[in-house]
């Protein structure tokens, strides 16, 4: 079957798409195919590539708007998938592109760097002797161990689309809470602490992080861990985990969010620069400052499922 | 004209200021080498080539040095190198599942497995420091699966008596080198990315520094340094259709070093490895064997009963991958030709099992031969997958070459302790051993010397580079890069493959010697400077040419078979001739083919049994 790539190419400040026809063959790949048209149709094509067995993570690359490891993706599923013979082949997004299907990691390694990546072995542990840990408590990280740093979270996270500047990638979050979750480390504040200082509470929970990750991680649920932790180690409170608070205190108390004193709760006295959003929210009857919050009549049965929920761990 | 009005001026203005601003960016390629080396002010103490684990591992041991500098160059960036693509485990006798195990089993099986090509004295120290190192990555965070009693568990690969292969599921390669990773951020490490080696440049015969292109802006650079580790991995693309290796190992760094005259050891020693997908090559890793999958023939027998009665799937890797090539050539094999194939089969190990063990087998099987293991076997081939030869080691505690300032470590290096067959879960114990060594050896010696300078030889040397680049992507016709590697490939498998005879390996070398003409005059086919993957390729394949005529040199003069190396013409071991490693080094356009005999200790070499 003959089918369409269109790729998104650049070099040198030149933007443009690219189509090259192909035909599809049996067990092809997103990676064989971008390999055939280098080697038969156009060598000037560029990416990167290496293990093409879904382990080093060089071959990331967006078909049709979603992140995807070049090397395990048969062609023939995404032809099926989009009933199309015609599909988009880009660099990963929220990446600054070097040149075509390339980008730039070296940023991202800044980001991962400030979560202290690395393990602080508790005292009683030695280089000499090594560790021990129960395989219930190895289990409890060994998953957040398995992210290859190809970077299909990032590309495909709403927020980092929105607004990267106050928000680490998804798998730095994924590697704190590796580190969190690992009975062997002594200081679990220092991967905790810059997490919440770089934007654990400005996740936007859409999940695309979690769909996309090739090796099945879920940096959306790490994200939900680590700010359990922050309760957990009473840090300091800030907007994110009081608005959480919040949120938790008005549905233990009557059963109804009271939206009214949400916006105090959360941001303190700072939400007094916030009276015109409330005039006009006031305005539109989103928001009905006089209105009484009644207690609803089944809060015992709301109760009882918070405080199920509590003993889940 | 008449006078410009207001807004055609602010027009003007703002295209001006745009046009400045963007040029200033094509200038700028980001920061993934220290300013200092673009600018061509560094000179650094250790230069690390490579970032797999034996480069990181050496990096984190020179650095303890305070003072030094010290950097890992890679031609990606770091953790896309074949360490992470080694699956079943990494070997050291820490005695957590078996009481009865001991450095010198290790060491015994390591001599045996390599059919008594090791240096035994070198293989002694490897295995004792092995056990250190496990528990040392276990210290560094490593995700190793786990026992009751809390310590790390161990498993037992192919060609050991006991059971000493740690391992993080099936994907422990990826673990050791992520660990590696994180430890080399936490140490401040600096890296060179995106940088390709091209040369090694000497001085007064010593090391004096290296060219490089930084793959960002094409700029071909010298890089100054008092001593270099090579940590580039190894040569197994020379065999591009059927090979387990990454894209990436091509051999740039034993190239190099064979350019500038050291040595390359016991080239003809390649591990093929029993189980590569049939489709691909792709590796399903040796802990398959290791949890006790069969192996059948087209007639559903489990046929290693024929050649390791004893061992049976778990002999070692060289028996078993010849195992498979006989059934295949005797008609017992199910395809023809290059598809040709046997059966691995997993279906009594139960899904259970399959998917805790072994849950990286099961994804590869599926998603490129289209195959559930737990409900049908799977074909699979012998795939080309370790280099046991390499750059030559004189020196196993420090990891140095005969040419002062040049250290090797990892798959690139030959230090004799794989002989002339290296066993499942021995490498990754080996890249951080003498990854250690290395960035503690090169450390020394770049505190007790002197820098050699020669900046006449670096900026020749650069020239020549520049040159090469303009010629190589200014010629619009001639051969493609992918059509000579191609026919390298064809040659190599077929002649200089599992099994090897005098009138193939001489067609080999008739074929290679042809290519690298053809090369002469193959093009390119993209003159951008930035980012210019098909230029990185061609440097590779010229790596790979040299290496496969190194190749086949050894393979044509060792007239025996030991290990991996068969030569259907002379099916025995030779002790008598060849207990001894082969040395090849350039000698103006001529190979030399030297021997050096191996050092034996206290294991006599005796018939292998399994």
């Amino acid at each position: 079957m003959p089918i369409t790539l269109k790729i998104q190419r650049s070099l040198e400040g030149k933007q443009w798409t690219q189509d090259y026809s192909l035909e599809l063959e049996k067990g092809m790949t997103v990676l064989s195919a971008l390999i055939k048209i280098k080697e038969t149709l156009d060598p000037t094509l560029s990416f990167t590539a290496s293990c093409r067995s879904g382990i080093c993570g060089a071959c990331a690359v967006r078909v049709n708007g979603n992140a995807v490891l070049a090397c395990e993706t048969p062609l023939g599923d995404l032809v099926k998938r989009y009933q199309s013979e015609t599909l988009t082949i880009a660099p990963l997004a929220n990446f600054v592109v070097l040149r075509d299907l390339i980008v730039d990691w070296k940023p991202k390694y800044t980001n991962l760097k400030k979560i202290k990546p690395a393990l602080q072995p508790k005292d009683e542990f030695s280089a000499a002797a090594g560790c021990k840990q129960s395989p219930a408590d190895f289990k409890k990280y060994q998953k957040n161990s398995e992210c290859i740093l190809c970077g299909s979270c990032v590309s495909e996270c709403s927020k980092s689309t929105a607004n990267s500047n106050d928000f680490l990638e998804p798998f730095v979050f994924a590697k704190a809470q590796k580190f969190v979750a690992d009975s062997r480390d002594k200081d679990v504040l220092a991967h905790l602490d810059p997490a919440v200082k770089e934007g654990l509470w400005k996740c936007f929970n859409c999940q695309q992080c979690a769909a996309k990750c090739p090796k099945g991680l879920n940096p959306a649920e790490d994200i939900e861990k680590l700010r359990i932790m922050t309760f957990k180690k009473k840090m300091s409170s800030n907007a994110g985990s009081d608005h959480a608070q919040a949120f938790y205190d008005d549905i233990r108390d009557t059963g109804r969010l009271d939206e009214t004193k949400l916006g105090f709760k959360t941001e303190g006295v700072k939400s007094a620069l916030r009276v015109p959003f409330a005039y006009r929210l006031m305005k539109t009857g989103k928001l009905a400052p006089f209105e009484k919050t009644e207690v609803i009549p089944e809060i015992e049965k709301v109760r009882t499922i918070l405080s199920a929920a509590k003993e889940v761990k | 004209m008449d006078k410009m009005n207001r807004r055609t001026f602010l027009k003007v203005g703002a295209a001006a200021g745009a046009a400045v601003l963007t040029s200033g960016c094509f200038g700028w390629f980001g920061d993934n080498i220290p300013a200092a080396v673009r600018n061509g002010t560094a000179l650094y103490d250790v230069l690390i080539i490579g970032s797999g684990g034996a480069g990181m591992r050496a990096a984190l041991e020179a650095a303890k040095q305070k003072g030094l500098k010290v950097a890992v160059m890679t031609k990606m960036v770091p953790t896309r190198s074949a360490t992470c693509m080694a699956q079943g485990g990494i070997n050291g006798a820490a005695r957590h599942t078996d009481e009865k195990d001991s450095p010198a089993s290790h060491a015994f099986d390591t001599i045996k497995g390599g059919d008594y090509l090791c240096d035994q004295d070198a293989v002694d120290f490897y295995t004792e420091r092995a056990p250190e190192v496990l528990w040392e990555l276990d210290y560094s965070g490593i995700a190793f699966n786990r026992k009751d009693d809390g310590r790390f568990d161990q498993r037992k690969m192919g060609g050991s008596t006991y059971s000493r292969t740690a391992f993080s599921a099936d994907i422990t390669g990826h673990a050791v080198l992520h660990t590696m990773f994180e430890q080399c951020l936490k140490h401040e490490i600096d890296f060179i990315s995106e940088c390709q080696l091209l040369e090694i440049v000497t001085a007064k015969g010593k090391f004096s520094g290296v060219v490089a292109m930084d793959m960002r802006s094409g700029n071909i650079m010298p890089i100054p340094a008092k001593s270099v580790i090579v940590a580039t991995g190894g040569y197994g693309r020379a065999y591009w259709v059927r090979t387990s290796n990454p894209f990436s190992s091509t051999g740039d760094g034993i190239a190099a070093c064979f350019n500038v005259g050291i040595p390359v050891k016991d080239p003809e020693m390649v591990q093929f490895h029993p189980t590569g997908l049939a489709v691909n090559g792709v590796l399903l890793s040796e802990a398959s064997r290791g949890e006790g999958a069969y192996l059948l023939n087209k007639d559903g027998e489990r046929f290693m009963a024929r050649y390791a009665p004893k061992a049976m799937e778990l002999g070692p890797r060289d028996l078993v991958a010849q195992a498979i090539e006989k059934e295949i050539n005797e008609g017992r094999g199910i395809g023809e030709g290059l598809s040709s194939a046997v059966y691995m089969d997993f279906r009594h190990l139960g899904r259970a099992k399959i998917m805790e063990r072994l849950p990286q087998v099961y994804q590869l099987a599926l998603e490129f031969e289209g195959v559930d293991i737990a409900e049908q076997p799977v074909p699979i081939r012998t795939s080309c997958h370790y280099s046991m030869g390499g750059i030559d080691v004189i020196d196993y505690k420090t990891c140095a070459t005969k040419m002062p300032g040049v250290f090797a470590a990892g798959e690139c290096s030959c230090i004799s302790v794989h002989g002339a067959n290296r066993l499942g879960g021995n490498s990754l114990v080996e890249i951080l051993v003498f990854g250690k060594s290395a960035g503690a050896g090169a450390a020394e010696y770049a505190k007790s010397n002197n820098y050699e300078e020669n900046k006449e030889a670096l900026q020749s040397a650069v020239e020549g580079w520049n040159k090469k680049f303009s010629e190589a992507t200014g010629r619009s016709t001639g051969p493609s890069i992918a059509s000579i590697r191609d026919k390298m490939a064809l040659t190599m498998w077929n002649n200089a493959g599992v099994f090897r005879t005098e009138p193939g390996l001489t067609q080999a070398f008739a074929d290679i010697s042809a290519l690298q003409e053809e090369y002469k005059q193959c093009a390119v086919g993209d003159s951008s400077k930035t980012f210019n993957i098909s230029f990185m390729n061609y440097v590779e394949l010229g790596n790979l040419l040299v290496l496969a005529k190194v190749i086949i040199s050894g393979a044509m003069a060792r007239k025996e078979s030991r290990g991996s190396h068969s030569r259907v013409d002379f099916p025995k071991r030779d002790d008598k001739n060849f207990l001894q490693h082969t040395l090849i080094t350039k000698d103006g356009d001529k190979l030399k083919t030297e021997y050096r005999p191996v050092v034996v200790t206290k294991y006599k070499p005796e018939e292998r049994k399994y």
